[in-house]
């Protein structure tokens, strides 16, 4: 028996807001955010993120062609006169009235690789003021949307204050960074900020991008690949290094009711992945004693990952497969990527799931993870 | 098989595009340097509104690191995931994945009787018309 998409509530774990299109005004929309000094910094300078990573992207500037509609998209005849998906009405239209989405978790676009910004303090404030701006310009503006906030990771202490001082607002729920990073995340370095987030119950969220950026390592073992698809494969390589990372170092031990999220990275790879660790366990385990459970155990409890790009195997149902030995009805959460080119649609990307499963994917996993209830009045979410 | 008059000639001059609805059917009218092609206008892959994609040439397959470009005006590329169709032919591009969208004939000539009319536009004896056949 299968239940169609369009009868289940959906969690969209992935959507991105960029406040550059929101406001149609460009960094202006977070200037009133900044402190005076960092107002004249980006009045010289820009927001001089380090987010041109020299690829290029796909789709039309990186999203879905028709998300860039203002007005009449079919005869257009020009591509710059609007705005990509994240203006709020197109969201509504093609994404959250279209699909019955009770939900949408915003992860910001422009200002994420702050954490690879060399200065700090610049990043710290750039979090602060999008923060601010994101739980009073959108997060505001319908009921659906909730957002995730950013952090300095470049000062642990700034981070943690941060997190204390928003995470408690009702619209954020959990805290983000970037796959690209200085050290693996289960680094000590980064403890402080995974116990503000087990104590304020925030899960702490990865999302691809910011590999090779910046003051971030490189993108790969071996440096960078020529070409924008070998970029895009960096990615499970990042998660598997700071998952491995955050297992041995201890991070589940320390902090058992964290919850981490790999968004975007895919979780095809996870079980085989899962196999060798447990394997490599068994006989190393006395090397990190404090490891107590076989690896996988760890991930089945405390990590979750979003589904796109959802991988798509030569015949559909060896997904099905995939998906059990993956336990996907605790650990995946369904994702769009909405406005980006390479969204999946909740209708159509699945092959046919078993009811409960489907469910589970679609809302139940995110519902769970981020404490989100059906909306009182379904009918007013809007506004 | 029925036909559809979508509009007077005039109406959808070279380099334009036409959404229309028929029978439940979404389909795209274009008008490429003067030839009339219509596509269904969804994507076989994941139901996007394939005729709003760009209208464009393409890189062809070639040695490595060659780069020719081609097939001016004749490919349209899916405004979601990117896939190149062949407007001509409504098969994917280099066919990677064995699919094509339903391609229908358009014709150019004089209103018949039983047209259906798409649009409210002052029919006429004289002039010439778009008639989809779908």
């Amino acid at each position: 028996m299968t239940e169609t998409a369009g009868t289940i509530p959906i969690i969209d774990c992935d959507v991105h807001n960029d406040f550059k299109w929101w406001n149609d005004r460009g960094a202006g929309a977070l200037m009133s955010y900044l402190p005076r000094g960092y107002q004249e910094y980006v009045k010289m300078w820009g927001l001089n993120l380090p987010n041109d990573s020299g690829y290029p992207n796909a789709g039309d500037r990186g999203n879905r062609a028709d998300s860039w509609a203002k007005t009449d998209f079919a005869e257009r005849g020009t591509r710059d006169h609007g705005y990509a998906g994240t203006k709020l009405e197109l969201m509504r239209e093609q994404l959250l009235d279209k699909y019955n989405v009770e939900y949408a978790i915003l992860l910001g676009q422009e200002l994420r690789p702050l954490t690879a910004l060399p200065n700090a303090d610049y990043a710290a404030a750039l979090a602060h003021a999008y923060n601010d701006y994101l739980i009073e310009r959108e997060l505001s503006a319908d009921r659906r949307l909730k957002g995730a906030m950013l952090i300095p990771t470049q000062d642990v202490d700034a981070a943690v204050l941060e997190i204390e001082r928003v995470g408690r607002h009702p619209d954020i729920v959990q805290v983000l960074v970037s796959n690209g990073a200085r050290l693996p995340y289960g680094n000590r370095y980064y403890h402080p900020i995974f116990e503000a987030c087990e104590a304020m119950d925030l899960p702490f969220a990865l999302h691809t991008g910011g590999e090779g950026i910046g003051i971030n390592g490189q993108p790969s073992l071996a440096g960078y690949g020529s070409y924008y698809v070998e970029n895009r494969q960096v990615r499970a390589q990042g998660y598997q290094t700071h998952l491995t990372s955050m297992i041995f170092e201890g991070v589940f031990e320390k902090f058992p009711k964290l919850k981490v999220v790999f968004v975007e990275g895919g979780s095809a790879w996870l079980a085989p992945f899962l196999w060798r660790l447990d394997a490599d366990w068994k006989a190393l385990r006395a090397q990190t004693p404090w490891v107590k459970k076989p690896p996988s155990e760890y991930v089945w409890e405390s990590v979750r990952f979003t589904s796109q790009p959802l991988e798509e195997p030569e015949r559909p149902e060896q997904l099905l497969e995939i998906l059990a030995w993956n336990r996907a009805e605790r650990t995946l959460m369904f994702a769009s990527d909405y406005p980006h080119w390479d969204f999946d649609s909740p209708e159509e990307t699945f092959p046919p799931l078993p009811a409960a499963l489907k469910r589970r994917i679609l809302h139940d996993n995110a519902a769970e993870l981020y404490h989100l209830t059906p909306h009182a009045d379904p009918a007013k979410v809007a506004g | 098989m029925a036909r559809y008059a979508i509009c007077k000639v005039s109406e959808l001059p070279a380099g334009g595009r036409k959404i229309v609805t028929v029978a439940g059917r979404s389909i795209g009218v274009f008008n490429i340097r003067g030839s009339y092609y219509a596509l269904r206008n969804r994507c076989p892959h994941q139901g996007a509104p394939l005729c709003l994609g760009n209208i464009q040439g393409t890189v062809l397959p070639g040695r490595p690191y060659e780069y020719v470009y081609g097939l001016e005006d004749q490919i349209i590329q899916c405004p979601w995931h990117g896939w190149e169709f062949e407007i001509a032919t409504g098969r994917t591009y280099f066919n990677p994945h064995r699919v094509r969208v339903k391609t229908y004939d358009v014709t150019v000539g004089p209103l018949a009787d039983d047209d259906v009319t798409l649009e409210t536009f002052e029919v006429t004896t004289e002039g010439e018309y778009l008639i989809l056949h779908a």
